[in-house]
């Protein structure tokens, strides 16, 4: 068993809209200090339209789930609800209509995704922005695949390299985003659209790992 | 001092203002709720290209006052000042795509931009069609550094939906709209300024303050800050103060041709408006410069915000001839 199947998918979705849930008070706080404020209030819309998506029935395709993110995101305003769906829609398109996403897949998506997000929102590395947690984390799954690790590893790897990514947004001045209005007042920082994204990813490392093993074909019930 | 206003529940404020719009205007308009979006009562002929705008709500009669023959097919309204989303915008899309494709006109804001630039990607993969003009005419946030976002969209978007929604409704191609739209735009330029700042709904409080001698230069529509602070002054010293700098940035010269827009910004009467009007037209007579055309009164408010914004745009026969064409809006009819 090396891949990510429909219900591992859907546990991955449903871990990381739990986490979302309970940090969003603190990922607003970064916007308030270092955007306009409003990121903490979108993400929690985003979070209930994306459950709503998900529905309780066992989800058809690994796809699906993140698909349903997607939708979600992309129905709610501001700007980084709009790149979130966009991203998790290379990450859907990457899937396919497959059964599981291979370590291979996995990469595909997140480096789609990556590269829409760099060219709907004109952000590179270093300019504060979620770019920043997601370009080291499609390098790390590519290497991932490129040495033959499963979905577990390449996930565990992808959190790891997001979160380090998402930290040194601290030292940053923003130049993309609604922070670079600020300029130096958000250096210290970290950017919430980074750190959303590395929460998502540990969420997957977390999901599809134990205590409930890929494969198993059985929702995770709390 | 708390500013007093119409309002019931804050959040239900842009909902509750498109329905009563919606039914004081229901031979021309109809509104989706959800997803949230205004078009014509009566859709326009097949093989009509479709044109749509929206952006944040709070800017009345913009985009949804301007929907109907001879301007906008749709327009999509976000809550106060956000734009709208990615949702709304793609099913804006493809409520008016008749098989001839969609203009988007759109103001220069990252969320604006951002949010119609996906939905137009997401109709591409049915096989819609999608062109956009950008319209940046705010000479106040004009800027050489590509770092940063540069002029805003302001009134100039009026002129450009008249103007394309004219020639839209003769056959024009997707193609020869957006080259039409881009000209109008590119030969746009405003300025404005404050008397006073305006209040979200529910709020009572002025997004800035302002001393009796003060007005606030150079601002945009969304009750922000503007370049500077200048003095209070006569109508005449104010018009001037926004007209010439606009006439300058398109180099108007005798003889040249102009669209002018002295717009109010929400809270400000028309016999004011008027009287700028008077003042800044004054000002290009003796430039030489003839305005050709005309509009004065409050298009694209924010919110109750106190002020105006001059906008000139350059003319010729073919814009004028466009702009003269017959429409039927909520907003805006001849």
């Amino acid at each position: 068993m090396s891949g990510l199947d429909a219900a591992g998918a859907r546990r991955w979705a449903e871990a990381f809209l739990d986490a979302a849930e309970r940090d969003a008070e603190a990922l607003g706080d970064l916007d308030r200090k270092a955007g306009d404020g409003d990121f903490g209030t979108n993400l929690v819309t985003s979070v209930r339209a994306s459950r709503a998506r998900l529905g309780d029935g066992p989800l058809a395709l690994p796809a699906d789930a993140f698909s349903a993110l997607s939708a979600a995101f992309m129905a709610t305003g501001g700007t980084s609800g709009p790149l979130f769906g966009m991203w998790y829609r290379e990450l859907a398109r990457a899937a396919g209509d497959g059964p599981e996403i291979a370590t291979d897949g996995l990469a595909a998506g997140l480096a789609a995704g990556l590269a829409v997000v760099r060219r709907l929102g004109g952000a590179e590395v270093g300019d504060k922005t979620m770019v920043d947690a997601m370009a080291p984390a499609a390098e790390a799954v590519a290497a991932a695949a490129e040495s033959g690790a499963d979905v577990v590893a390449a996930l565990t790897a992808a959190a790891r390299a997001a979160r380090a990514g998402a930290e040194e947004t601290a030292s940053l001045v923003a130049r993309r985003g609604r922070a670079s209005y600020v300029g130096e007042v958000a250096r210290g920082i970290v950017d919430p659209g980074a750190a959303t994204l590395a929460l998502f990813l540990e969420s997957g490392a977390a999901a599809v790992a134990d205590p409930n093993p890929v494969g198993e074909h059985r929702r995770s019930e709390d | 001092m708390t500013r007093r206003q119409f309002v019931n529940d804050p959040q239900d404020h842009v909902r509750e203002g498109l329905a009563g719009f919606e039914l004081a205007n229901a031979r021309l308009v109809r509104w989706n709720r959800d997803p949230s979006y205004v078009v014509r009562a009566t859709p326009a002929r097949a093989s009509k290209v479709g044109l749509l705008s929206g952006g944040g709500s709070g800017h009345e009669p913009l985009h949804t006052g301007f929907v109907g023959e001879g301007m906008l097919d749709a327009a999509v309204p976000g809550a106060i000042f956000s734009s709208p989303t990615v949702e709304q915008v793609e099913a804006a899309t493809r409520a008016v795509d008749a098989g001839a494709g969609v203009l988007h006109i759109v103001k220069n804001y990252t969320g604006d931009k951002l949010n119609f630039s996906i939905a137009a990607e997401l109709v591409a993969d049915d096989g819609i069609e999608v062109a956009t003009v950008v319209v940046a005419d705010d000479l106040a946030t004009d800027s050489d550094d590509p770092g940063l976002p540069g002029r805003r969209g302001t009134a100039a978007v009026v002129t450009v939906e008249k103007v394309c929604g004219a020639a839209a409704e003769r056959g024009a191609s997707l193609a020869e709209l957006k080259a039409l739209g881009e000209r109008v735009a590119d030969g746009s330029r405003s300025m404005a300024l404050a008397l006073a700042a305006p209040a979200h709904p529910g709020e009572g409080q002025p997004s800035f303050e302002l001393l009796d001698g003060e007005v606030e230069f150079g601002v945009g529509i969304h009750g922000e800050r503007g370049i500077g602070r200048t003095s209070f002054a006569s109508a005449d010293e104010l018009a001037a103060s926004l007209t010439t700098p606009v006439a300058d940035a398109l180099d108007l010269v005798a003889g040249d041709e102009v669209i002018a827009i002295v717009n109010g910004l929400g809270a400000t009467h028309p016999i004011e408006l008027n009287v700028v009007f008077g003042a800044a037209a004054g000002v290009l007579e003796r430039r030489g410069v003839e305005v050709a055309r005309a509009l004065v009164g409050p298009y694209v408010t924010a919110l109750d915000m106190a002020g105006c914004s001059v906008t000139l745009t350059r003319a010729d026969a073919e814009i004028l001839d466009l702009w003269d064409a017959p429409v039927r809006t909520p907003g805006l009819t001849w």
